[in-house]
């Protein structure tokens, strides 16, 4: 039947919602890292990773986290994909455990080394230089973007034609201290990437409809995909607060509403 | 005599042309032995632009890889691309050379941005980095081939052009000496043969003209002066400077730079794992040199005139 694709989407919606919640619970039983950056980039993930139209092979190609202070998302997507036991996210950040705050290539699906901005871009572009044939996913936060290192890396990527990379922008709006167009404008994005030569497209980033058509789409140009998210997205009283990019829920009361809503 | 870089990128051509795993990346660098990597080996390199931190990044993609990357910029910007050599090559593990040219005052008169004088400094903190300044452009072709069979994070300093006595000195220790950079790190100097050594200086790379210089003058005066040239300034060998120092009185480290943290704090920290001996260090003066000049009259003007470093030596050893 012709509604079989959307039925996986739904599936996938569910899939996100339990994501969150093995993110949430790994986040604030530990208080470590960054809950409302990780959750921005849940939809991204699992629309790459386990949508079965996605062509990401999470085997063979290479994801590079810029912003990897939001990359324990996907733990619990490797999880899933038998990369490590599960009970490794019960040990996140804990002197037993594989997870870390910033993932890096000791951890098995991750690669390079996690934790400074800027630089994953340029990493991924040499070995996407190297390799024509591996496909490189490179996911920047937005406000990553206020990086020189990455505009000199998209120079680099235009110019080398490097198609088999495409760059996701986690277009949360936020830095740590506010929101990017009140702090240093960052718009007109499309326009900017357009102009360097990038096939460029804006979705709404926890939409699976389109992220599987943009993620997916084919191109002669390398792609970028701006998606529109909403940090913190899942957690009511955290979506689109700034004030929460350091912090995670730590009263009995905000952890439980917390779980309760990602249940 | 060519040009240390000419030397490097001829030889590393030679190379590249039987081994396509080998990656020329010049940042904006322009060079005669580059005419023929654009034109023979136009998927072994490639113009990375003014962008360092880029360059970097992509030297270490690239390496992840398996290639053998080289990345050419002024030595000034190694600088510029700190964080990127610590953090996407020494953190994780990702081994390229950097081939910084023209050290010290090389660049004179382009003033203090174009002239680092603190690179051995924070190069030198980096783990896992081996920094090597050559002195004469004989050293090259072997070390190009110890870079190709020992890969590991480099930083190469290359001279823009170094005194003649310097390449004599080097000419003069015979082709089996230039043909093994491996075995042979150290160029020595005695001026005075079979007598007791007084002082022994240490000197890297365009210094050995001028230490060579003092230490034949000192060895005029009644102080007996050997000079040895340290090519590789990190992993200094306890070993080696044992044997180095044997008979000596006092260590003199002379620097083209200044001296906080630099090649004579490199020498300061071995020494002080083997015995308890005077070290005088000598470095450029602690100013950043704005005013014009050659590259000569720069460094006597700036505390390493042959006098200024000859008299620093000689109150040095009347203090004991």
């Amino acid at each position: 039947m012709g509604n079989a694709p959307e039925n996986a989407l739904v599936k996938l919606e569910t899939e996100a919602r339990q994501v969150r919640l093995e993110i949430t619970k790994f986040k604030t039983r530990t208080g470590i890292g960054h809950l409302a950056s990780a959750l921005s980039v849940v939809d991204i993930l699992v629309s790459l990773y386990l949508d079965p139209e996605s062509s990401f092979d999470p085997n063979s190609d290479k994801l590079f986290f810029g912003k990897a202070h939001g990359g324990p998302a996907v733990y619990p997507i490797l999880a899933k994909l038998n990369f490590f036991p599960l009970a490794e996210l019960d040990r996140y950040c804990t002197p037993n455990g594989i997870l870390r705050l910033h993932p890096d290539s000791t951890i098995p699906g991750c690669e390079f080394v996690g934790g400074s901005l800027g630089n994953a871009i340029g990493f991924a572009a040499g070995v996407a230089w190297a390799n024509r044939n591996i496909n490189c996913v490179v996911v920047l936060g937005d406000a990553e973007l206020y990086e020189g290192s990455v505009w000199e890396s998209l120079l680099f990527i235009a110019h080398h034609d490097l198609i088999n990379l495409q760059i996701i922008i986690d277009r949360n709006e936020m830095g740590t201290i506010g929101k990017t167009e009140d702090l240093l404008k960052l718009e007109p994005l499309d326009e900017k990437f357009t102009s360097f030569g990038f096939d460029t497209v804006r979705i709404d980033g926890h939409n699976y409809k389109q992220l599987r058509s943009a993620l997916n789409r084919s191109s002669k140009s390398p792609k970028v995909t701006i998606a529109n998210t909403i940090k913190g997205k899942g957690i009511s009283y955290m979506e689109g607060r700034y004030e929460y990019h350091v912090i995670i829920p730590k009263s009995q009361n905000d952890i439980s509403k917390a779980l309760e809503e990602l249940t | 005599m060519k040009a240390q870089r000419d030397e490097f990128l001829d030889k590393l051509f030679e190379e590249a042309v039987n081994d396509s795993s080998i990656i020329l990346i010049s940042v904006d660098m322009g060079a005669p032995a580059l005419d023929r990597w654009r034109s023979d080996l136009p998927n072994q390199f490639f113009s990375a632009g003014i962008s360092e931190q880029n360059a970097i990044n992509v030297a270490s993609g690239l390496a992840s890889q398996n290639k053998k990357v080289f990345v050419y910029m002024m030595a000034c910007w190694v600088a510029r691309c700190f964080e990127q050599i610590r953090y996407s090559c020494a953190m994780s593990g990702n081994k390229i050379t950097i081939i910084g040219n023209g050290v010290g005052l090389g660049y004179a008169p382009a003033g203090p941005a174009h002239e680092p004088t603190e690179d051995i400094a924070y190069m030198r903190s980096l783990l896992g980095l081996e920094i090597i300044s050559p002195a004469s452009a004989l050293q090259i072709p072997s070390l190009v081939e110890y870079l190709l069979n020992e890969p590991r994070l480099t930083y190469v300093r290359l001279e823009r052009n170094v005194p003649e006595l310097i390449d004599k000195i080097v000419a003069d220790k015979g082709p089996l000496f230039v043909s093994n950079f491996r075995t042979n790190p150290y160029v020595f100097h005695k001026s005075i043969e079979s007598r007791k050594i007084d002082v022994t200086i240490f000197s890297s790379g365009y210094m050995l003209d001028r230490s060579v210089k003092c230490a034949d003058k000192l060895s005029g005066e009644n102080l007996n002066a050997q000079v040895i040239d340290v090519c590789k300034v990190t992993s200094l060998n306890t070993e080696d400077f044992e044997n180095l120092i044997v008979d000596t009185d006092y260590v003199v480290t002379i620097e083209e730079q200044t001296i906080a943290g630099g090649f004579g704090s490199a020498i300061l920290e071995v020494l002080s794992e083997i015995k308890l001996i005077p070290v005088l260090r000598i470095g450029i003066d602690d100013r950043y040199i704005f005013e014009n000049g050659t590259r000569e009259s720069l460094l006597n003007e700036n505390g390493l005139s042959i006098e200024t470093i000859s008299n620093r030596i000689k109150a040095f050893a009347q203090s004991f």
